[in-house]
C-alpha cells in the first residue's frame, strides 16, 4: 500500500461511511453551497462600486486615478511617471489592450520582470470592490513577475470589470474560461513589519501601486 | 544547523529564562497590543463578522468529515493541471521527497517563502546537511535564519527580535557592505535586506512555499503574504514545491473566500493581505515566466490520527495567530518557550498531538483559562476545552510532573471560572506551602490519597505561574 492509500484508508476508517458522502462532495464541488453570509463591504451597488473600490485600495496604501478611456492611458501614465520622478519607460506584457495604444513619449519594453524594474505596467482583468483588490492572471499578456518586481507597479482595470464581492468575481472568472497558472489578488503595495514590528511599505514587491480605473 | 530539536518538555525552565530575558521582554512589550487593537477594528468593521466565522467553522467541519474524498478530488485536479501530488505520512517522508525533487534538478539553492510545515518537517537543516542552501525570503524568517533560531510566532517569526538586534545582526553578517553605513533608520535595514534577497530570487533553482489553503474544485494552492516573497519564490525558479498539511483543503474558490474574509482581519487587522495567490500546475505552454514544475507535498504527521477524536476541531485552524496575540501567557513568555514549532494556545493543543504527549504534554498547562483565545479564534476552536482534555489525559497517563497532578479533576471544575480559579490556586498554594514548610514534602494530602500512596508530593515553592507572570507584567508596565 502506498503512503497515499494508507492516509486515505486511515481517514476513511475514522469517518462515517455511506454512499451519501460521495454525493455530498460532488454536489459541493458542483457549486451547491449552503447559504453563506458575506460582508456588507461585498454588496455595493453598481453606482457606488468604483468609488468603494478606490476608497478601499487607498486604505490599503495604493493610489488611484480615473481615466475616461484606454486611449487616455499613455498621457495619464506619462504624468504619473513624471510626478514620481521616474524615467519615461515601463515594462509590460503583450496585452492587446496596451499594444493598440499610441504611447507617445513613453517607452514600453515588452517581456518578463528583470532584477531591477523601476516601473511595470499590467492590466488586471478583475477588480474587487469588497477589498480594493486587483486580480491579475499570469501569462504572456501580463507576466506574473511584473506584478512583483516593479519598484512602482502601475495597473489598469476597467470599471466594468470591478466586481462587488468574491462571489461575483469568481463567477466571472469561471465564465471567462481563463485558466492561468496564477490568479494574483493584489491589495496595495508590499509591506513588512518584521523589523522592530513597525510597518513599512515596500518589502520584496513594489513600494508603490498606482491603479488607473478606466471608465467607459 | 540541524533541525531544531523540541524543548517543550522543558517548558517551565524555558518560561523562567524567557521572563528573565530583558531583550525578549522589550520586544514582546513592543509587539503585543498592536495586534489586538487592529484585529478589533477590522472585525468590528464587518457587521457580519461573527456569522462569517460560524460559516467558516461549518465549512471546515464539512471538509474534515469528507476529507478522504476531497483529497482524492483535489489530487485529480492538480494532476490534470500538470502538477504532482506527493503524500508524506511523516516529517521524514517529506524531507526525503523534497530532497529527491531538489536533486532531480541539481539544485544548489532553494528559496523559501514562509511555511510552518517546513519548520515542522525540519526542511532547512536537512537541506543543509545534504549540501543544498535554503534561503528564507520572508524578512522575519530571514532574520531568524541568520540568528540560527526557529520562528517565535506563526505570522511574525521575528517578533522576539528588537530593531537594535536586527541592526547588529546585519552589520555582523552582511560583511560585503561598508562597515560605516548608516542603518539607524528601519527603512535602511529593510532596503538592505530587499537588495540582498532580490539577488537570491534569481539564483535559486527551486522555490518552496507553504499553502494557506488547497482548493479541491480547481487543484489550486493559495498563499497569503504581505511581502511578495512567496510569489517571487514560486515564480522565478524552475521548480515550485508547495508544502501543505493535508487538512488545508477547502471545496471551492467561494469557500476559500469565506476563510479569506476572516483570515487577514484576525491575523493582522487588514481587510485583505497584500498578496493572495491561487496557483495551479506549472507555467502554461505560452507563458514566459513561472515554474516549469509544480509539486505539492501533503503532510500527515499525526493529523489523520486526530480525526474522529476530541482534538479534531484543532484541524480547523487557519494559522492566523490571533490566539497567541491575545494570550497573556504567550505575551509574557514569547514563542520559543513553547519549545517547538507552534506556540501559544494553538501550539499548546497541537504540539502534544503531533510530537507526542511525552514531549508536549507540559504545554497545555500554559494557560490561565481566561478564554480570550477562543473568543477571537476565527474558526471558533474551543482551545481551552482542548487544553483541558490534554491535561486530563496527561493525568491519566501519569506523565505530569508531581506538582501538576494534584487535584486535577477538582481543578478542572474551577478552571472554567477564571476569577475563582485564580483565587483558589493562590489559596491552595499558600495552604500547601504552610503545610509542607517543615519537610518540604507531603506524605499525605487531603483529596490526593490515591497519589500520595505511591510518592511524596513536593511542597509548592514560589507561587503560581499566573502570579509569576502577573509580577512580570507589573515590572514591564513600570518601565
Ligand atoms: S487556533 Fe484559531 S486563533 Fe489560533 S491560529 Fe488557529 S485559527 Fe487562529
Amino acid at each position: 500500500m502506498s503512503a497515499r492509500d494508507r492516509i486515505l484508508a486511515r481517514l476513511a476508517s475514522r469517518l462515517a461511511t455511506g454512499a451519501d458522502r460521495e454525493a455530498a462532495v460532488s454536489a459541493r464541488l458542483a457549486g451547491e453551497r449552503p447559504d453563506t453570509p458575506r460582508p456588507m463591504q461585498s454588496r455595493t451597488t453598481p453606482e457606488e462600486r468604483v468609488e468603494a473600490f478606490i476608497a478601499r485600495a487607498v486604505k490599503a496604501d495604493a493610489t488611484a486615478s480615473l481615466i475616461g478611456s484606454m486611449a487616455d492611458l499613455p498621457a495619464a501614465l506619462a504624468d504619473e511617471l513624471r510626478r514620481r520622478n521616474l524615467g519615461p519607460s515601463v515594462r509590460a506584457g503583450s496585452d492587446p489592450a496596451l499594444a493598440a495604444l499610441d504611447w507617445g513619449g513613453v517607452e514600453v519594453s515588452r517581456g518578463v520582470g528583470r532584477i531591477e524594474e523601476p516601473a511595470t505596467l499590467s492590466v488586471a482583468p478583475y477588480g474587487l470592490a469588497e477589498t480594493g483588490s486587483l486580480a491579475f492572471c499570469s501569462g504572456p499578456e501580463n507576466p506574473v513577475t511584473l506584478t512583483f518586481l516593479g519598484e512602482t507597479h502601475f495597473a489598469v482595470v476597467r470599471a466594468g470589470d470591478i466586481h462587488a464581492g468574491f462571489e461575483e468575481l469568481f463567477a466571472a472568472h469561471r465564465a471567462s474560461g481563463r485558466d492561468p497558472r496564477t490568479l494574483n489578488f493584489v491589495t496595495g503595495p508590499s509591506r513588512s513589519a518584521d523589523i522592530g514590528q513597525t510597518l513599512q511599505l515596500g518589502a520584496h514587491g513594489p513600494v508603490a501601486l498606482h491603479i488607473f480605473v478606466v471608465g467607459e | 544547523m540541524t533541525a531544531h530539536e523540541p524543548t517543550s518538555r522543558l517548558f517551565k525552565e524555558n518560561v523562567k529564562a524567557a521572563m528573565a530575558d530583558p531583550n525578549l521582554q522589550k520586544a514582546m512589550k513592543n509587539a503585543g497590543e498592536g495586534f489586538v487593537g487592529k484585529r478589533r477594528a477590522a472585525a468590528g468593521g464587518v457587521p457580519e463578522f461573527d456569522q462569517i466565522r460560524d460559516a467558516a467553522r461549518d465549512l471546515k467541519n464539512h471538509v474534515l468529515g469528507h476529507l478522504d474524498l476531497y483529497l482524492a478530488r483535489y489530487e485529480e485536479k492538480v494532476t490534470a493541471a500538470g502538477g504532482h501530488v506527493h503524500w508524506a505520512e511523516t516529517a521524514e517522508d517529506m524531507r526525503r521527497i523534497v530532497l529527491d525533487i531538489c536533486r532531480s534538478v541539481d539544485a544548489k539553492t532553494v528559496n523559501k517563502g514562509k511555511t510552518m510545515i517546513s519548520e515542522e518537517a525540519g526542511i532547512n537543516g536537512w537541506l543543509e546537511e545534504n549540501g543544498i542552501r535554503p534561503v528564507e525570503t520572508d524578512l522575519g524568517e530571514y532574520i531568524i535564519q541568520l540568528r540560527g533560531e526557529a520562528p517565535s510566532h506563526i505570522i511574525a517569526p521575528a517578533i522576539h527580535v528588537t530593531s537594535d538586534e536586527v541592526e547588529a545582526l546585519f552589520r555582523e553578517r552582511h560583511t560585503h557592505l561598508p562597515a560605516d553605513r548608516n542603518l539607524s533608520e528601519l527603512s535602511s535595514m529593510l532596503s538592505e535586506a530587499r537588495t540582498i534577497l532580490r539577488q537570491k530570487y534569481f539564483e535559486a533553482e527551486v522555490g518552496i512555499t507553504g499553502a494557506n489553503m488547497l482548493i479541491a474544485e480547481t487543484g489550486q494552492s493559495i498563499i497569503v503574504t504581505n511581502e511578495g516573497n512567496g510569489d517571487l519564490s514560486q515564480s522565478l525558479p524552475k521548480v515550485h514545491i508547495v508544502l501543505a498539511s493535508l487538512e488545508k483543503i477547502v471545496p471551492t474558490m467561494e469557500d476559500a473566500a469565506t476563510v479569506l474574509r476572516v483570515l487577514a482581519r484576525s491575523a493582522t487587522g487588514q481587510d485583505m493581505s497584500v498578496y493572495t495567490t491561487l496557483s495551479s500546475g506549472p507555467r502554461r505552454a505560452e507563458d514566459p515566466d513561472g515554474p516549469e514544475q509544480y509539486h505539492v507535498i501533503l503532510l500527515d504527521n499525526g493529523r489523520t490520527e486526530m480525526v474522529g477524536t476530541e482534538f479534531q476541531e484543532m484541524l480547523r485552524c487557519i494559522r492566523c495567530g490571533a490566539c497567541m496575540n491575545h494570550c497573556p501567557v504567550y505575551q509574557a513568555v514569547g514563542g520559543h518557550a513553547y519549545g517547538w514549532v507552534y506556540p501559544g494556545p494553538m501550539g499548546a493543543v497541537l504540539t502534544p498531538s503531533l510530537i507526542g504527549v511525552e514531549e508536549g504534554g507540559m504545554l497545555p498547562n500554559a494557560s490561565t483559562f481566561c478564554g480570550r483565545c477562543e473568543a477571537v479564534c476565527p474558526m471558533r476552536i474551543p482551545l481551552p476545552k482542548m487544553m483541558r482534555h490534554w491535561r486530563e489525559r496527561e493525568f491519566e497517563r501519569n506523565l505530569s510532573p508531581k506538582a501538576a497532578r494534584y487535584g486535577l479533576k477538582f481543578w478542572a471544575a474551577f478552571a472554567e471560572r477564571p476569577a475563582l480559579y485564580r483565587l483558589a490556586t493562590r489559596a491552595a498554594i499558600f495552604a500547601l506551602g504552610l503545610m509542607g514548610r517543615k519537610r518540604g514534602r507531603f506524605a499525605k494530602l487531603p483529596l490526593a490519597g490515591g497519589w500520595t500512596a505511591q510518592r511524596d508530593f513536593p511542597a509548592p515553592e514560589g507561587g503560581t505561574f499566573m502570579a509569576a507572570w502577573a509580577r512580570a507584567q507589573k515590572v514591564k508596565g513600570a518601565r
